[in-house]
């Protein structure tokens, strides 16, 4: 269970988003949610990390002992040293990765089920629509965040392991311990000067390159459009502008980069050479061993990528994770449950629909096909209230008299199906996209024939595209509007269903329209004469002020 | 019909290591020589690192032989300093050398790919889908770029290093680099079972994390629809097993790693130990000193680093050259036909004109057949028909997209077509328009958006021309994205306008703003127009129906409307519901 991940999604609760908490204390929350995997992870790691750093040290001690007396006896015991430690840290280090790389994606598991639950697909669709940050919240924000697992782990081990080095070197020889230990901060302490200037440069050039990148991808994205008014060089000449400006980036970058391992490299250098010449001199006034001078070679050149790894990786990592569950934070504010409806009010099968709009009022009797010819504006709002009644509209929408948000969002989401003007198609094949909401396979099969898909109905099962974009527009429309025909729901409302679809088609919508919506209510936004000639009843409505 | 669907053999070609080299080599040309001294400065910086590990053993013989003093201890570490801050200044330089190389060389490359992308053979991108050619344009781009702090210290320091330092090891200790030798094959091992393994994994964890981000951005972007379906239990579930994919492919990877890991240990503990048996060995028969075991220690120590960083970026260095693969595969395509534009009518006065045109899609049924049509300049022509009966096809056969199966077709030179693709430029708003006329000034830009009914746009963008827009800028709705394209018509005055716009997302109100801003971008030009709206038809000079690929009807509104045939039909219905 520790080893192999299962193949379904585990069952995790969501994470508590309560509003006192700050971001810091969201991120230890986060951290310490699975205390049974960080801390033996950290204690493994600790092994881990002082066993690399020990590696010199033995190698040291294996030549002063074995190598300068020649005594195969100690040969032997010291290259068992060696073995037994390099056995001890492979495993303590595989068996912390393995532990960490699970504990990390459990935990983005779990924060992706929050935000799910929380901002994608709230259950009762009061929350407020969620933008297109989502997106990024919830792969980049949360793999920040969940790496702030490896916070605790890894820096904690470093640390372990520079507290070895330390110790080993004022055993080695105190006054050395002593420089090493006051040096080394300094050396990486001026690294990281050397490196701030760089990495934001950096930051500067990664921006470049993104938008050169997007450019290409708009360019040839837009490929139809430019080619269908010739502009093909213009383009180009576009692009280069754009990509040498970015290779104008690329090589101050790369100068930057050359100055900073440069100086460094220097600063490592020489911080090395003095440590060196020092233990050289104790060596030479006996004072320090042969294998105490290997040893503080070895351990000297260890410190280094210890501490320069706290510094250039676990603290940007840490303020990374935080700013990364702040952003989290406000993307889970406001959600929550709001259900509003304590009794689930009685209503009929097919309930009579009545909606308010200032100055009109429509009224839908049961298995009525009503048209609704309304400017765009408003017979946006109209849709708008009937997608989302509860969000407190101008319009009101009652069914059997009683006012929609009386009702629970699931007895609500049973009784009306409401198709968005904008279509939106699921990756998949067409019947991806009809399946999951189609009342029975009958009913499927007859709203793709109302829907006038003949073009492609003997291929169901071939790719819609990402979003789309392997079907034409028309083709598109068609496909939405089967899958709402195909929900067989008691109240269907359609909005303006048919813009990209060419007359002749349209006219056989029209045509097939009432045949596969009989004995249900459905609404129809439109002021496409086609479609409004098969309805039952036509109503106008007065332009929004 | 629009939805193609791209078989195997239509994908973008992909080229193979060779052609890949053969062109690296090309686009270098200019950067020879940098490269040469790359070449030779990584070498003479990594010998110079050498100096150090020497400097010690020979210190430790010293002081074990009792020769060392203070003169002893400054010399070493004043050549210790030294060497150390002499091969940092060479390695800086290779690699800032390299680099600028690099990026140049992949800058040439980019452009030269975006500028065939966009002049390669619409039909041949048309069979092989848009979405290769962006992925190629960007994500490999990415790739390829991102790849060089991994790839460029590691062709350079890297490998000279572990070079230089065997090559050091077996001139100064020769019998060490033997030991090393016997165990070398522990490595090498290593590298093929990762070589096998990884990239494989490796692939599958970013397939699975791209999948999950689509299913993302199809639940946010299809908000309205999740909740007017009531889908979002069920869009949850796939979100989430989306996003449990991708930690199995992440757990397989890490556990690849941490193998990988582990072998790479085993490796280095067998060289260690290689080198104490060897130093043993040796110093019992006099044949070295403590000290040389010591350097030798140390340049072992020394290569163990950069051949475990040569291990982790190999998959990072087999995913850039895939990248460059894909990219040099589009910019190597050789474009012979640009001789498949039709050929300017010979009669002036007949703008377009086809005879018995057939056209089928590869070796599918034909989807036009035995289309006659003859457009006199200036008349304004719509095509009327049912999804599938050709419309589409006809249109990008008379501008050229695809050449006609048979007979033949002759149009104006000076064709603009507008598609049902609805694209906005990520820029300015002036840069959108200029796309089509680079000279054209803010006064006929403004003119242009004038005519098409769009001059209220630069009122509704706060910097009017200087107004961004598009991906990341200010949002246009389609109608809007619509009515530039129709300005960016009028900049260009084509001969002949070949208008296929279906505006799905425009409401009822704003079709018959856009009726009227197409009627005036086709004013005073030849003009075709595939109808999408029988008011469109209805305005123009003719009208054709089309059924299955044939032309069934043709004429005047009115003389079609007395004909009593298919459109008299779609008409009557129309006005019938006009006037519930």
């Amino acid at each position: 269970m520790l080893w192999q991940a299962t193949a379904e999604p585990p069952d995790v609760r969501p994470f508590e988003a309560s509003a006192g908490d700050g971001p810091g204390r969201f991120v230890a929350r986060v951290i310490f949610s699975r205390p049974r995997v960080t801390v033996p992870a950290m204690l493994l790691a600790i092994v881990w990390q002082v066993g690399e750093s020990a590696v010199p040290v033995v190698m040291g001690v294996a030549i002063d002992r074995a190598l300068a007396t020649g005594d195969a006896g100690q040969l032997a015991t010291w290259i068992g040293v060696l073995v037994a430690l390099y056995v001890a840290l492979t495993g303590a280090a595989r068996l912390t990765n393995r532990l960490n790389a699970r504990a990390i994606q459990l935990l983005q598991h779990r924060l992706r089920v929050t935000l799910s639950t929380g901002v994608l697909h709230p259950g009762d669709g009061l929350a407020r629509a969620p933008d297109g940050g989502v997106v990024s919240v919830m792969t980049n924000d949360v793999a920040r965040l969940a790496n702030a697992g490896l916070l605790v782990v890894l820096p904690i081990a470093r640390i372990a392991a520079i507290g070895f080095i330390g110790a080993s070197l004022l055993v080695t020889h105190w006054p050395l311990g002593v420089v090493a230990l006051l040096g080394a901060p300094v050396a990486v302490w001026s690294m990281g000067m050397l490196s701030g200037r760089l990495s934001r440069d950096t930051r500067e050039y990664q921006d470049l390159l993104a938008g050169t990148v997007g450019r290409a991808a708009d360019l040839v994205a837009g490929y139809r459009v430019i080619k269908g008014v010739r502009a093909e060089a213009e383009a180009t000449r576009r692009y280069r502008q754009a990509s040498r400006e970015t290779l104008a980036g690329a090589e101050r970058n790369a100068g930057l980069l050359g100055r900073f391992l440069m100086a460094s490299g220097m600063v490592n250098g020489v911080f090395v050479a003095a440590v060196t010449g020092l233990a050289g001199w104790f060596t030479v006034k006996g004072q320090l061993s042969i294998g105490g001078l290997i040893t503080t070679v070895g351990l000297i050149q260890a410190l280094l990528p210890q501490m320069q790894a706290i510094a250039s990786v676990s603290i940007p990592n840490l303020a990374n994770s935080r700013a990364s569950a702040a952003r989290i934070r406000d993307a889970l504010r406001g959600t929550g449950s709001t259900e509003r409806a304590t009794s689930t009010p009685e209503v009929s099968p097919v309930p009579v629909l009545d909606v308010s709009v200032p100055g009109a009022s429509i009224r839908v009797k049961p298995g009525e096909l009503v048209g609704v010819r309304a400017d765009d504006r408003t017979a946006a709002h109209v849709a708008d209230a009937l997608l989302n009644p509860r969000a407190g509209n101008i319009i009101e929408v009652r069914l059997d008299e009683r006012p929609a948000h009386e009702l629970t969002s699931p007895q609500y989401r049973t009784l009306v199906t409401v198709a968005p003007h904008r279509v939106t198609l699921f990756s998949g094949t067409v019947r991806d996209n009809l399946a999951p909401s189609a009342s029975t396979p009958e009913l499927l099969e007859a709203a793709v024939k109302a829907a006038a898909c003949e073009d492609f109905a003997a291929d169901l099962d071939g790719p819609v595209g990402e979003g789309g974009n392997r079907l034409s527009g028309g083709q598109r429309q068609r496909v939405a509007l089967a899958r709402a025909l195909s929900t067989g729901a008691p109240l269907l409302v359609l909005h303006d269903p048919t813009t990209a679809v060419d007359p002749v088609t349209e006219q056989r919508i029209a045509e097939r329209l009432r045949g596969v919506r009989a004995n249900r209510s459905t609404l129809l936004l439109t002021s496409s004469p086609a479609l409004l000639g098969c309805c039952d009843r036509v109503v106008d409505l007065p332009a929004a002020s | 019909m629009t939805g193609t669907h791209a078989a195997a053999d239509d994908a973008l070609p992909v080229a193979n290591g060779r052609k890949t080299a053969g062109e690296v080599w090309r686009l270098s040309r200019g950067h020879r020589l940098r490269l040469a001294v790359v070449a030779i400065l990584g070498i003479v910086s990594t010998t110079v690192d050498l100096i150090p590990p020497v400097a010690i053993g020979f210190f430790i013989d010293r002081v074990r032989t009792g020769t060392a003093g203070l003169g002893t201890v400054l010399t070493v570490t004043a050549a210790m300093a030294l060497s150390a801050a002499l091969g940092a200044a060479g390695t800086a330089v290779t690699i800032v050398l390299a680099t600028r190389a690099y990026h140049a060389i992949l800058a040439a490359l980019r452009e030269e790919l975006v500028a065939r992308a966009l002049t390669l053979p619409q039909h041949t991108v048309e069979r092989a889908g848009t979405g290769d050619l962006i992925s190629r344009s960007s994500d490999d781009v990415t790739a390829v770029a991102d790849a060089a702090p991994a790839v460029i210290p590691v062709v350079t320091v890297t490998a000279f290093t572990i070079v230089v330092s065997l090559g050091g090891l077996a001139a100064l200790e020769w019998p060490y680099a033997v030991a090393l030798a016997v165990v070398l094959p522990v490595h090498v091992f290593a590298m093929r079972w990762y070589l096998r393994t990884g990239p494989r994994v490796y692939r599958a964890e970013r397939a699975a994390m791209s999948a999950r981000a689509q299913q993302i951005v199809e639940s946010q972007r299809g908000h309205a629809t999740v909740l007017g379906f009531g889908l979002g239990e069920q869009r949850h579930r796939t979100v989430m097993t989306a996003s449990w994919a991708v930690a199995v492919q992440a757990l397989r990877a890490r556990t690849v790693q941490s193998m990988l890991n582990a072998r790479l240990n085993l490796g280095e503990c067998l060289s260690l130990t290689a080198v104490l048996v060897t130093g043993f060995v040796l110093i019992g028969h006099g044949a070295s000193t403590v000290g040389g075991a010591t350097t030798a220690m140390l340049l072992v120590l020394r290569l163990l680093g950069p051949v475990n960083q040569l291990m982790f970026v190999i998959d990072t260095l087999q995913s850039a050259l895939a990248s460059l693969n894909r990219m040099i595969g589009v910019t190597t395509i050789a474009v012979a036909d640009t001789a498949d534009e039709p050929p300017a009518p010979r009669d002036p006065a007949h703008a377009v004109r086809l005879e018995d045109v057939t056209f089928g899609y590869g070796t599918g049924p034909r989807v036009l057949e035995g289309i006659t049509l003859d457009i006199p300049t200036g008349q304004r022509v719509a095509v009327v028909g049912a999804s599938g009966a050709g419309k589409s096809t006809l249109a990008s056969v008379i501008a050229g997209i695809h050449p006609p199966g048979t007979g033949t077709v002759a149009r104006p030179a000076s064709t603009v077509v507008i598609t049902q693709e609805i694209h906005v430029f990520a820029g300015t708003l002036r840069d959108n328009l200029t796309l089509a006329a680079p000279d054209a000034t803010d006064d006929q830009l403004r003119a242009a958006l004038d005519t098409t009914g769009a001059a209220g746009l630069l009122d509704l963008l706060p910097d009017g021309l200087d107004a961004v827009i598009g991906v990341g800028g200010h949002p246009l709705t389609d109608a809007q994205a619509q009515q530039l394209a129709l300005a960016r018509l009028l900049l260009t005055d084509p001969d002949l306008a070949i208008l296929d716009e279906a505006t799905a997302e425009a409401g009822s109100t704003q079709s018959g703003l856009l009726d009227r801003a197409a009627d005036a971008a086709l004013a005073g030009r030849t003009g075709l127009v595939i109808a999408h709206r029988l008011t469109q038809a209805a305005a123009c000079d003719r009208i054709v129906v089309m059924e299955h690929g044939r032309i069934t009807e043709s004429g005047t509104h009115s003389g079609l409307i007395a004909a009593g045939g298919v459109y008299a039909a779609l008409w009557s219905a129309w006005e019938a519901g006009q006037g519930t």
